[in-house]
């Protein structure tokens, strides 16, 4: 770590050209703090936008400027209205995660360890992956209405599927020869599963669950949208048949910053965590 | 530790790409006693590695049998430890957890069987690397951590498939010395494959030489222990057994 | 021989889903269901041959091919020279890099409320749609395909003698082909669900539509036949064209452990 005086006092470099100076000093700023890094390319693009707004080349109810999104944002707050839908939101998203995983893991535990459970299921699971979570709406609304089951439904399928394919992927990828260390080292079947086969699949089974979120994440925006009475996705269809383009943009920009978020504090640090310590990569 | 006796072993495969039955280990026989330092060694393709597995009990052999202390090999046990090439050492386990991964399976409770580790990470030479994971180890140190986790198992023979061949010619040199140390001080029963007749020598009291399948002679290593790389180098008796069996080698 | 085990391979395939079959026929024998709950397999058929005959499914299917094939076509079109261009250097691909990030977390289905608002209910939100789901997702990837390859491989074929065109063609391109390729598979499995997404909301052909008004009219045979027609194609889809795709560059190559 530097210290605070190296990003305030340049070393002599800087004579050169204040040009230079500055670029050196905005290295020496991300270096310390990489979060500038990933935020920075948004200054230009949000003041890109805000020109376009302020020119008035589109109308401004198709095209609100950053100050209109951001004065709904707050009256949104204080109305209570936002904070209420990201919870339900992000409660929908957890619950069908938790659920996804829970039956995923165990599920590409089996397939992937034993080839008579390959042959019987692993055609079923390609024809229910491709059939895809979104389809299944339909159905789930006549079979359960509109409301939390259809979603929840709806989210644990479509996390389920990666977590199976990249348990079973994970489980394959176990060395031979660590299986048979274990093996020679006294290891039972009980024990050859939990100390050999679960962790050596676990970085596969977090890149699973990291597309499983990717997909979880669209199918319950697409299910607020269409069958829901909150959250995030009810918030942009609902401003939607209103007209009031401003929620919609302020609605994107919510989604995209909460799973900027998820990935890069959440998911990718354990994926690190893991695959990186261990010397095992998932790519 | 234990004797290993091999009577008549075969190997026998189909190959459905060449469609035919292919034999990789042929009417073997071998007796390593006790305390015994046994090397096989051998072109690629020799079936040096085909008789390890089915000494370890990774695959079924064809025909013969194999006992341990009298006993009949059934599938791998831990009566038998294995140092593999690739080290398989668990990457999700540290050093300490791999060492005692075989007196877990025991069922020892965590203080001993973490003693009976650190034990044997110290007879390694590895005590200031017991928590670090086996990625951030060099290959030497993994090698060793292979070797310590091994014995630490307390197996009746211990079988090493070609441990020192994917380390630099340095390290690899240092722990054979270490090895032939750790033999001298604990006497297990190796039966060690290689394709290095100087390692094969270096390291052992009796070599085998192996032929497409078959043993082509035994020979007796007489040399004086402790050995050391330096003094050896330039021994006579060493280069002249070294140069038997590189000829036996080399006419396979 | 090889015919023989091709075939071997295509029943065992297809014996679970015919044991699949023949359960939810005792299944919806067995229990009574309500056909206006659970179609029983006669009346999904009869819902097929209907829709065949009378080519309303020939339409659907057309309609959202047609969608997906343009709108992926644009993207990759556009995507891959500008993934390119923007890996080039390591500062502008450090700077664009958390933008494009942010953008595919956004791509597709985010986007149909203000798509339909820009465009209108129809073909060109539709389009729209699919193009940005597996544009930014395209785009980042052939960004990182260019900007993660060695840099030994391009002074190597630098001192080799390859002008700016060659490096391109010879180095660029081929070295982030299996990004690219992992892109467009992971866009278009985005794409295809915003595709049944933005046809049950925002038009009036297609094949979330007809599963969709199906809906209205409690067919569920219809819903059943199109779940399972859309289950087919994207098979097909995955199957034929993706995977060999990617196996033809990632696996071959070595360069990616295959998925």
């Amino acid at each position: 770590m530097r210290e605070a005086a190296d990003i305030a006092s340049p070393p002599a470099a800087s004579a050169a050209s204040p040009l230079l100076a500055a670029w050196s000093w905005y290295v020496r700023l991300t270096a310390r703090w990489p979060a500038v890094r990933s935020l920075v390319p948004f200054v230009p693009v949000v003041a890109l936008w805000w020109i376009v707004a302020e020119a008035g080349v589109f109308p401004r109810a198709f095209f609100p400027s950053p100050p209109d999104v951001s004065r709904t944002f707050v009256s949104l707050i204080e109305k209570g209205i936002l904070p209420e839908y990201l919870e339900d939101s992000v409660v929908r998203l957890l619950v069908g995660t938790a659920a996804g995983m829970a039956i995923g893991i165990p599920l590409g535990l089996l397939v992937g360890l034993s080839s008579r459970a390959y042959k019987a299921l692993w055609p079923i699971v390609l024809f229910f992956q491709a059939i895809g979570d979104i389809a299944w709406l339909p159905i789930l609304l006549i079979w359960f209405g509109f409301g939390l089951t259809t979603m929840t439904f709806v989210i644990v399928y479509t996390v389920m599927f990666p977590v199976i394919f990249n348990t079973v992927l994970g489980v394959r990828s176990v060395p031979t020869d660590l299986r048979r260390a274990a093996l020679s080292l006294g290891a039972g079947r009980f024990a050859l599963l939990t100390e050999v086969m679960l962790p050596g699949a676990l970085p596969n089974i977090m890149t699973g669950l990291r597309n499983g979120l990717g997909y979880g994440w669209r199918a319950l925006i697409a299910a607020e949208m269409i069958v829901g009475t909150s959250g995030i996705g009810f918030l942009m269809f609902d401003a939607r048949r209103a007209g009031s383009v401003v929620e919609i943009v302020l609605g994107m920009i919510v989604l995209g910053i909460l799973w900027y978020i998820v990935d890069s504090w959440i998911l990718a640090p354990i994926e690190r965590a893991t695959g990186q310590r261990w010397g095992l990569t998932t790519r | 530790m234990k004797s290993l006796a091999i009577r008549n072993l075969s190997k026998t495969y189909f190959d459905a790409y060449a469609a035919a039955h292919v034999t990789a280990v042929r009417d073997v026989s071998l007796e390593v006693k006790e305390g015994e330092f046994v090397a096989i060694v051998g072109p690629s393709g020799c079936g040096k590695t085909t008789i390890l597995n089915m000494i370890a009990g990774f695959i079924p052999p064809s025909a013969g049998e194999i006992l341990v202390d009298g006993r009949a090999v059934k599938g791998p046990g831990p009566d038998r430890g294995v140092v593999f090439q690739s080290h398989a050492l668990f990457p999700w386990k540290t050093v300490l957890e791999n060492v005692a991964f075989g007196p877990k399976m025991r069922g020892l409770p965590r203080p001993e069987r973490e003693a009976i580790a650190r034990e044997y990470i110290a007879l390694a030479g590895l005590s200031h690397a017991a928590d670090r994971y086996p990625n951030e180890l060099s290959g030497g140190m993994q090698q060793r951590v292979g070797v310590a986790r091994a014995l630490a198992n307390h197996p009746d023979v211990l079988l090493m498939d070609e441990p020192f061949a994917s380390v630099d010619a340095q390290t690899r040199m240092t722990l054979q010395e270490e090895l032939t140390r750790i033999w001298q001080e604990r006497r297990p029963t190796i039966l060690f494959i290689t394709h290095d007749v100087g390692e094969a020598v270096f390291l052992a009291d009796r070599v085998v030489v192996l032929s497409k399948g078959r043993v082509l002679k035994e020979i007796d290593i007489d040399l004086p222990r402790p050995r050391r790389w330096d003094a050896l180098i330039e021994d006579d008796r060493f280069k002249t057994l070294s140069g038997q069996v590189l000829q036996l080698v080399r006419s396979a | 021989m090889r015919a023989l085990s091709l075939i071997f391979g295509a029943a065992s395939f297809a014996a679970p889903l015919l044991g699949l079959l023949v359960l939810w026929v005792v299944v919806v024998h067995a229990f009574d269901v309500n056909p206006r709950v659970f179609p029983g397999p006669g009346a999904v058929g009869h819902a097929a041959l209907e829709s065949l005959r009378d080519g309303t499914l020939a339409a659907h299917v057309g309609a959202s091919l047609a969608r997906v094939a343009l709108g992926t076509a644009l993207a990759v079109l556009v995507a891959v020279p500008l993934g390119v261009a923007m890996g080039v250097s390591q500062a502008v691909s450090d700077f664009l890099t958390p933008l494009f990030r942010f953008f595919s977390v956004l791509a597709g289905i985010a986007w149909i409320p203000i798509a339909t608002l820009w465009f209108g209910y129809g073909f060109g939100a539709i389009v729209f749609v699919i193009f940005n789901a597996v544009f930014f997702i395209v785009a980042y990837n052939t960004l990182l395909g260019v900007s993660t390859i060695p840099k030994s491989l391009r002074h190597a074929a630098a001192s080799l003698g390859a002008g700016r065109w060659a490096t391109l063609t010879e180095v660029l391109l081929p070295g982030a082909l299996p990004n690219i390729v992992t892109g467009i598979r992971t866009g278009l499995g985005f794409a295809w669900r915003g595709l049944i997404a933005a046809e049950m909301i925002a038009t009036n052909v297609g094949l979330g539509y007809m599963l969709f008004v199906a809906r209205d009219f409690y067919r569920t045979e219809v819903i059943v036949f199109g779940m399972i027609v859309i289950g087919l194609l994207w098979l097909l889809i995955d199957r034929l064209f993706l995977a060999p795709l990617e196996r033809a560059t990632i696996e071959r190559w070595g360069l990616v452990r295959a998925a």
